[in-house]
């Protein structure tokens, strides 16, 4: 049987999912909604290309006769992909699970509960698997010799909901979750100013993206889109550089696939430095200025 | 028009990891000393609809969970919402799969009238499946939008905005809907006033049982083989020197070593 | 002439004195119109129970409105401030003798009480207050100290009185030289006016008495008529202000509210009490509240003395003083309650017109409401802490009140002390102390509760009730009956707002407790080679006089701060501010930080775990290169003991 992936474009994720659905053997059908299926050809058996701009009830739709019959249904942890994963297994009789970080060839999946606090392994009672994963911390699948036909499919119809605007924010080009270095601020930081003058630059030295915690967010010091955490993004950087972050726990639910955490903080005894690899206790004031003077000689 | 806003009490989210501990037969959290909240994803549906709310709204507000779910309604009721309704879990049964949640809420809200929109979290801060909103969705045969922030009424038509991992989308909607709310600065939950503290703690509460509705008690969606905590990693290394210059030289290494691979 | 026959024409040279009486009555009539006035907007205040313990309200009433010991706080001012109140006390009574002497032929007018009382200490009380006026003239007018208030009012006030002595003394000199007065001598001041007018003719110096006579009864009775319509109206109210204060602690001094009402703060005058309406109507506008005032001291809008003038003449509570940023800025100290000199109650309205903004209207500072919810939710105010209520006691070996029973202390250890890291060092030293001491104690772990204190002070009192309720409850249970405290906010509430819950404890904050301990011999402490400054919590010094028990702790060798004890200057983290960011530049810590730095001292003890935050973080952006560790009283008292 058949394990169906589902793409929204081509990027980290796609491959990392489509490694993840090699790994469970047999044949890989991916499906890809908007661009992307030339790349998604060269590492799945068959590709389908669903041509249309991306409406939730239309796509779903058109995604279940092509997931009919397969063994599992794979998709990333993007916007679309949730919003679909529920009702497409729903509709196919099995059952979805979310968010998972691991899955194996008894299509069990582990995934992080009570924010981050625990992990479930999760087992199906029913077929087939709908499961979205966080794809990019798997290994993409090896590139086949040949690559697969394209076939080519139209989705269209009324639908009740529609998109009319769709916004891309500046900040958000290159995408958090794809970030591989980000630089993120809390609460300590104090304003949007700190942002502004002490992070954005530093961000700048390392090629890194920005991004807040919660606390930050709300204050409305920095947009909506940069929250990270178990209420915002999650992501799966190289570093996370955490600058006046206390590391609460529901900000740490968003930063449990990062592979290294160093904290900037003045608090001894936050609890971000019970979770960074390395850091530093002092004022974030006195430590960035200093830090992107030696990080600027470095390069 | 009819609101219809599912709200799920849940373990507080903050119990601090050192307090929080798995009953690993039960495959569920220990309570402890920890309190029981209303999942903040709920509060900003209720919020978001209490901001949208028509002149006309009627906004009811509908939970599953034990008999301790009144406290979330109560002050769901305090903050304003029109009428309340409770779906009994009996105290010991196994934690709900997002499925059984969206059938039992999908067969109260069927037996508490029609309603034009239906709001759930995103996802709850407990198992966070993210699933019971879209579930719910099917069970009643509705179309739904997830992730929103924020409603509006343009010309007669529904109008969600709803965020993305880039930006976001303006959908407008025919209505009947479900549409499940994420958080964003607009909508943190309103604190009530002490008057309607008081005041919600009089109100009457529908109550069903699975019985009465009709819904059979079996979880079959999917099953929790285990539960555990991970085990921590090791400590962190403080950057060493004499001066604050010299620890961020350090500091500065350590950063350009990580990122080198890149 | 014997001395025993002095005395001296009354109404020399004055024809129809009955007009004087006649005039007197539109003047009491207005003057009475203006306190009726008063009187009445008094009474549509909700009720206080202020009459109690008479002889301590009378004492108090000799002390601070007979000999003004707290007006006397500043000795220039107390020193004006008593000539001219003892002067006008004598020359009234001196009035009152005349009339009666006179109009009522008493003639009581004679000898030597005429001659030491009605002439000379007359005189001399007279020249006082012309002294006090020109001392006050010069206090205002050429000093000019930032808290008074100019007004035209003030200054006609200064003018009337000094008008009014110095006609005094003009008549009585024309009066001595016109009538040759054998017994001048006794008026040495009114004698020197009449030696001055010996270049005037006879019949001028009787036009000029006359004129003057009638100018200065026409002056003095319009300047009685319109007392209770100024500042003044303090003579009256001051007393009475000072006799109904409260004679509880300032920390008890908060009034529970009536959840049976239909509003639960203060919106309109007639809801605060009586006593807080004729608090308005005693303020003299001296300003010494908002000297003091810590919020106003970094720069903040808040003024406790706008608030009490602005409410005094207005019919809503919404005045520019209570604009409600700056009801967020009193961190409930109580310094101005303490430094006021008629013992006004400014905090205790700030927290009745906060109630109002938190309970009816549900609209207050983001931060605060994070820390009314997580008290609400989880029975503590830090909302996103990792930290456990037991962290502090891995290793210790302290018991749960439930495994010991038998335990004569609840050691309550408070959110403050239990989650915030730095605090849990502190909580540790001083479980460690009784544990060397070998008190028998135990805690409540994970079942303690915020004792409601910041919401109180916050303004939610219905949860303050419900945390006062789910505690109480929960001590007596366990049959509690000693309970010590390193959290003055914890202590305060315990001693002075859970009896009314029916939790009656003896209530002992830790400084009390380890000063017993040492004073009995169970901890022997060696003296330090360090120097100590030491800051009163607000909660344990002036709201309950406790300020010797954390000195003895130290050692009683403490370096003092300029403000200390009863003066003491806040942290800025009361009333719930510690849970608002303060804008830089406005940090009432810092402040307070660089006062301690200025003692040179090595350590700067504090007992309050929200004085160690933000003496901590006020510390470390104020000291540059110099050292100072803040560290509690058990954690130095520990380093003493080894």
């Amino acid at each position: 049987m058949s394990i169906v992936t589902i793409h929204f474009g081509f990027d980290r994720a796609a491959e990392g999912l489509l490694g993840a659905a090699r790994r469970l053997g047999d044949e890989v059908h991916a499906v890809v909604i908007g661009d992307g299926a030339e790349d998604v050809a060269r590492y799945a058996d068959r590709v389908t290309a669903i041509d249309m701009d991306y409406s939730p009830e239309p796509c779903l739709n058109a995604l279940v006769p092509l997931c009919a019959g397969a063994k599992a249904v794979l998709l990333a942890n993007d916007t679309y992909s949730q919003e679909l994963a529920p009702r497409l297994a729903y509709r196919l009789g099995g059952n979805a699970v979310g968010d998972g970080v691991a899955i194996d060839e008894k299509l069990r999946v582990t995934r992080q509960v009570y924010g981050g606090k625990a992990q479930a392994v999760i087992a199906p009672k029913r077929s087939p698997l709908v499961a979205w994963l966080r794809a990019r911390s798997f290994a993409p699948a090896p590139l086949r010799d040949a690559v697969a036909e394209i076939e080519r499919v139209r989705a269209a119809g009324d639908a009740k909901t529609k998109i009319i605007e769709r916004k891309r924010e500046t900040q958000a080009e290159a995408r958090l979750e794809d970030a591989r270095v980000i630089v993120s601020g809390g609460r300590g930081i104090g304003g949007p100013e700190g942002f502004a003058t002490e992070l954005q630059p530093l961000a700048h030295l390392l090629g890194a993206q920005m991004a807040a915690s919660r606390a930050a967010c709300d204050a409305g010091w920095v947009p909506p889109t940069w929250q990270v955490g178990q209420t915002g993004k999650k992501v799966a950087p190289e570093l996370y550089l955490a600058i006046a972050i206390t590391g609460a726990s529901q900000h740490m639910a968003g930063i449990s696939e990062a592979k290294n955490i160093a904290a900037i903080n003045i608090d001894p005894d936050a609890p971000i430095f019970r979770h960074a690899r390395f850091g530093i206790v002092e004022d974030y004031r006195k430590v960035v200025p200093l830090l992107r003077e030696k990080l600027a000689k470095m390069k | 028009m009819n609101i219809l806003v599912c709200m799920k009490q849940i373990l507080d989210p903050e119990v601090p990891a050192r307090d929080f501990r798995i009953d690993a037969t039960r495959k569920e959290a220990e309570r402890g000393s920890a309190s029981l909240v209303t999942n903040i994803f709920c509060e900003n549906a209720l919020e978001t609809a209490l901001q949208f709310r028509p002149a006309d709204a009627r906004i009811t507000v509908l939970s599953y969970g034990p008999a301790s779910a009144e406290e979330t309604l109560r002050k769901a009721l305090a903050m304003k919402a029109d009428a309340a309704a409770l779906v009994l879990r009996e105290d010991d049964a196994a934690p709900a799969d997002p499925l059984h949640a969206a059938r039992v809420l999908a067969a109260a809200a069927r037996k508490l009238g029609t309603f034009d929109l239906i709001l759930t979290g995103r996802e709850a801060g407990d198992w966070g499946a993210g699933q019971t909103g879209a579930l719910l969705a099917e069970e009643l045969r509705l179309p739904c939008i997830a992730f929103a922030d924020t409603l509006s009424m343009d010309g007669g038509k529904l109008r969600v905005k709803r965020q993305t991992e880039w930006g976001w989308e303006l959908f407008e909607a025919e209505t009947p809907v479900v549409v499940t709310i994420t958080n964003d600065e607009h909508n943190v939950p309103r604190i009530p006033k002490v008057r309607d503290v008081m005041l919600a703690h009089r109100q009457p509460l529908t109550q069903f049982t699975l019985a009465e509705l009709g819904v059979s008690a079996a979880n079959d969606y999917y099953e929790v083989e285990e539960l555990f905590i991970p085990k921590k990693e090791s400590a962190c290394e403080l950057v060493a020197g004499d001066t604050l210059e010299q620890k961020v030289d350090v500091l500065a290494r350590r950063l350009v070593e990580v990122t080198a691979s890149l | 002439m014997s001395a025993a026959d002095a005395t001296r024409e009354i109404y020399w040279n004055i024809s129809h004195p009955w007009v004087m009486y006649l005039l007197l009555v539109p003047t009491l009539a207005i003057a009475g119109y203006g306190l009726w006035r008063h009187v009445q907007r008094w009474r549509r205040g909700m009720p206080a129970a202020r009459f109690d313990r008479p002889a301590e309200r009378l004492r108090r009433v000799l002390v601070h409105a007979v000999a003004q010991k707290r007006t006397a706080q500043e000795r220039y001012t107390g020193l004006f401030h008593r000539f001219l109140t003892y002067g006008f006390v004598v020359l009234t009574i001196a009035t009152i003798v005349v009339g009666l002497d006179a109009d009522l032929h008493t003639s009581i007018m004679r000898g030597r009480f005429y001659l030491w009382f009605q002439s000379f200490t007359v005189d001399v009380f007279g020249a006082l207050v012309l002294i006090g006026i020109l001392m006050a003239a010069v206090r205002r007018y050429i000093r000019r100290p930032r808290k008074l208030v100019y007004t035209d009012e003030a200054t006609l006030i200064l003018l009337a009185i000094f008008v009014i002595a110095a006609t005094g003394f003009l008549i009585e000199g024309w009066r001595i030289a016109g009538t040759n007065d054998p017994w001048r001598a006794w008026s040495p001041f009114g004698n020197l006016v009449a030696h001055a007018s010996s270049i005037m003719s006879v019949s001028a110096v009787k036009t000029a008495h006359q004129t003057t006579w009638w100018l200065h009864l026409a002056i003095s009775f319009a300047f009685f008529a319109w007392l209770p319509y100024t500042k003044l109206m303090h003579i009256v109210t001051a007393p009475l202000n000072i006799y109904t204060a409260n004679l509880a602690p300032i920390g008890a001094s908060l009034r529970p509210v009536d959840f049976e009402q239909e509003q639960f703060g203060v919106s309109r005058p007639e809801q605060f009490t009586w006593k807080d309406l004729l608090d308005l109507d005693s303020c003299t506008e001296c300003g010494r509240c908002t000297d003091v005032c810590p919020a106003h001291a970094v720069g903040k809008a808040l003024s406790p003395r706008d608030i009490i003038l602005q409410l005094r003449d207005a019919d809503s509570v919404r005045v520019p003083a209570t604009e409600p940023d700056r009801l967020w800025e009193c961190t409930t100290c109580a310094a101005c309650v303490e430094a006021c000199p008629v013992f006004i109650e400014q905090m205790p309205k700030i927290v009745d017109m906060r109630r109002h903004y938190v309970m009816d209207e549900a609209e207050y500072p983001d931060t605060m409401q994070d820390a009314v919810l997580s008290l609400e939710k989880r029975g503590h105010p830090f909302s996103g802490t990792q930290a456990t209520r037991l962290d502090w006691a891995q290793g210790l070996d302290v018991k749960h009140l439930s495994e010991a029973k038998d335990a004569e202390v609840l050691f309550w250890v408070g959110c403050g002390g239990a989650l915030i890291e730095r605090n849990q060092r502190v909580i540790r030293a001083t479980a460690q102390l009784l544990q060397k001491a070998g008190v028998s104690f135990a805690i409540l772990g994970r079942d303690e509760k915020c004792s409601g204190d910041p919401a109180r002070r916050i303004g939610n009192e219905l949860l303050f009730e419900t945390l006062a309720r789910q505690n109480v409850a929960n001590l007596n249970k366990h049959q509690v009956r000693k309970v010590v405290t390193p959290c003055p906010h914890c202590f305060n509430t315990f001693k002075n707002e859970y009896p009314r819950y029916g939790g009656d404890y003896e209530v002992s904050h830790h400084s009390e407790f380890l000063s017993s301990l040492v004073a009995d011999g169970k901890l022997t402490p060696s003296t330090s080679e360090k120097s100590v400054t030491f800051h009163d919590p607000c909660y344990l010094g002036r709201q309950n006089g406790v300020y010797d028990a954390p000195r003895d702790v130290l050692g009683g060798n403490t370096i003092e701060m300029e403000r200390s004890r009863n003066k003491s200057f806040c942290c800025g983290g009361g009333g719930g501010m510690s849970f608002v960011d303060e804008p830089a530049g406005q940090r009432v810590n810092q402040e307070r930080a660089a006062e301690a730095l200025a003692t040179g001292a090595d350590v700067l003890a504090v007992s309050c775990p929200f004085c160690m935050t933000m003496m901590q973080d006020g510390i470390n952006a104020k000291k540059g290169s110099r050292e100072m560790a803040v560290m509690d009283i058990s954690e130095v008292l520990l380093e003493a003991v080894g």
